[in-house]
């Protein structure tokens, strides 16, 4: 009962401070809106190479509807890497031994922090994918989600929940090292690999073979795949199901990661 | 009365092996206003976190309210306030969502919420600036605010780290006053740490003096100069290496002198009455030709009871972190 009050109390605030600073806003939107109307620009011939992107209805999809999928997924990737430099925030300036001193519920104070990162996501891509579609009105492209309204929120909520896990690896280093530098310097170095070692942004029989090996060991790709299938193909369960699993796992690792060092700030 | 704060054989070790707080015992009665002064690093803060149930303490008991601070934490939290040496407002938040927020983690009412916080809204003096932003707020209104958050919930004993380490004079007896209301109208425990002399003065019925981990005296203000005994007189001479010894001599044969010790700035001579001794040292220094450029001379002091018991003076930073907050009071 506490537990999900107090949990309230914390989402709102992180969210609070997030609508109140619209510059941390501005900065998580940019690079994948640059994506989205930059680099699809620039690729957009590659539908008009047989065999590169795939088809339906033996038509192949245009570059920007393809790509989508993996531009929400490096959005979900920026947001939740900004997750650790707010505990590091709160660890700096006192605020969490304030917290520490009253009877708020332990772990409300982490539950809050990812409930406003999953929200945060989901917000992030709604508002990427409805940029893309007025793109592909603009360009009399198709830009639209095979699996309808259900399918947009099986999308949010694969993306929340891969937000989730990455939010893990943040929160844990920055509770670690209490440094953001450290968090950015370490979240930069593993976005952008794990993102192009990956079917993200190009189809996986346009990379190289050994891209192609190293991107099955990827979970990037599991998710990316997932979210484009829903996109493109429909309820393909056979690589929804799986992309959850892997997710599930990397969530699982993070998340107890997070809870020793949680654990270890609290005590 | 009986003893709200107990504490006994306290020991924190720290894992690198620093001893901060090594064998401390001592309690706080109800409605007392208590406080511990010391230097910087003397093992004020650990204790206070210990006392807060934010730190593990090494050995050592420690019951507040009768409640154990490791077993019972969670009653203990329930009805203390705290305020933290560092400032904790939430700049994005405003002055009362600030308040309302820390509230919520008492698990109090809405509308209990509601009311409490336009109380201290007033009683901290931050009415207008209420909905206004925290990072907006100048250095000692943030003080304030702090303030006004650790007592949303009516704690039984408030603990307060520092709370006028880096505000101006002002800001200062602004904030003593307060407390001092809070102590006599609301009847709240206070146990506060500071490093400052006029603070423990003024505000503490009684204090403990620490120093690196250990406590050195107890009592309240008045006992603890009067253990001091006598005035003292500081002199400084224009050539102090030449003319030191020669003074030494011709001061210890006026009356009443007790004590002369070297001193920074030249010699610090302890005597019962010092302003009847005044005109016979200056009179005798100058039949000898010994030329003086500066005397003061003080009651005693809590400085002077830390240097009886430590050898050394307690070295306040009075650096103010002003200008921070004054950048931010012209823009809104």
């Amino acid at each position: 009962m506490t537990l999900l009050s107090d949990t309230r109390y914390i989402f709102v605030r992180y969210l609070t401070k997030l609508v109140r600073t619209p510059i941390l806003l501005f900065f998580s939107l940019f690079q994948p809106i640059l994506f989205l109307v930059l680099f699809t620009q620039l690729l957009n011939k590659l539908s008009s190479f047989p065999g590169v992107l795939p088809t339906v209805n033996g038509v192949p999809i245009p570059y920007l509807e393809f790509a989508a999928a993996g531009i929400v997924m490096q959005n979900a990737f920026g947001s939740a890497l900004q997750s650790g430099n707010s505990i590091v925030a709160d660890i700096d300036s006192g605020f969490l031994q304030k917290m520490l001193v009253t009877p708020l519920s332990r772990p409300a104070i982490l539950l809050g922090r990812l409930s406003s990162d999953a929200f945060r996501v989901v917000v992030q891509t709604a508002i990427i994918l409805a940029l893309g579609y007025a793109l592909g009105v603009a360009e009399h492209q198709s830009f639209y989600v095979a699996t309808g309204v259900v399918g947009i929120l099986l999308i949010f909520f694969t993306l929340a929940f891969f937000g989730l896990a990455w939010s893990g690896i943040s929160l844990a280093l920055g509770m670690k090292t209490r440094s953001s530098e450290t968090v950015f310097a370490i979240g930069g170095v593993i976005t952008f690999p794990l993102l192009f070692l990956s079917p993200s942004l190009f189809p996986l029989n346009f990379l190289p073979p050994w891209v192609q090996t190293v991107s099955m060991f990827n979970p990037v790709s599991y998710c990316v795949t997932a979210t484009r299938a829903l996109m493109i193909n429909g309820y393909q369960w056979s690589t929804i199901l799986p992309a959850w699993g892997v997710i599930g796992l990397v969530a699982l690792i993070t998340m107890s990661a997070t809870l020793y060092q949680f654990r270890k700030v609290v005590s | 009365m009986t003893d709200i704060i107990k504490v006994e054989n306290l020991v924190e070790v720290y894992s690198d092996g620093t001893k901060a707080v090594d064998d401390i015992s001592f309690s706080v009665k109800e409605g007392e206003f208590f406080g511990f002064l010391g230097p910087n690093g003397a093992g004020k803060s650990t204790t206070i976190k210990i006392l807060t149930t934010l730190l593990r303490k090494t050995s050592g008991t420690v019951t507040i309210a009768g409640y154990d601070v490791e077993k019972q934490a969670a009653d203990i939290r329930k009805i203390i306030g705290v305020q933290s040496q560092d400032t904790t407002v939430d700049g994005d938040l405003t002055g009362r969502e600030n308040i309302t927020l820390q509230g919520h983690f008492h698990q109090m009412k809405t509308e209990d919420i509601k009311k409490r916080v336009n109380e201290l809204l007033r009683l901290v003096g931050l009415e207008e600036a209420a909905d206004r932003r925290g990072r907006n707020y100048s250095g000692g209104m943030k003080k304030r605010l702090d303030l006004a958050t650790a007592l949303v919930h009516k704690p039984k004993i408030l603990f307060l780290d520092e709370p006028t380490t880096g505000l101006d004079p002002q800001s200062r007896s602004t904030i003593w006053s307060y407390l001092e209301k809070l102590n006599k109208e609301e009847d709240i425990t206070i146990f506060l740490t500071t490093q400052y002399l006029e603070e423990a003065d003024k505000l503490c019925k009684r204090l403990s003096i620490i120093d690196v981990g250990k406590i050195v005296a107890s009592g309240s203000p008045i006992e603890l100069k009067r253990e001091i005994g006598a005035d003292s007189i500081r002199i400084a001479l224009e050539n102090c290496k030449k003319d030191n010894a020669n003074a030494k001599e011709l001061i210890k044969t006026l009356t009443d002198v007790t004590e002369i010790i070297d001193s920074e700035e030249c010699l610090t001579v302890y005597a019962k009455n010092a302003g009847l001794l005044i005109a016979d040292l200056v009179r005798a220094l100058d039949s000898r030709d010994i030329r003086i450029a500066s005397v003061t001379f003080s009651s005693p002091s809590l400085d002077d009871v830390f240097m009886k018991h430590t050898g050394r003076r307690i070295r306040t930073e009075e650096f103010v972190k002003a200008p921070s907050s004054m950048w931010s009071g012209g823009r809104r």
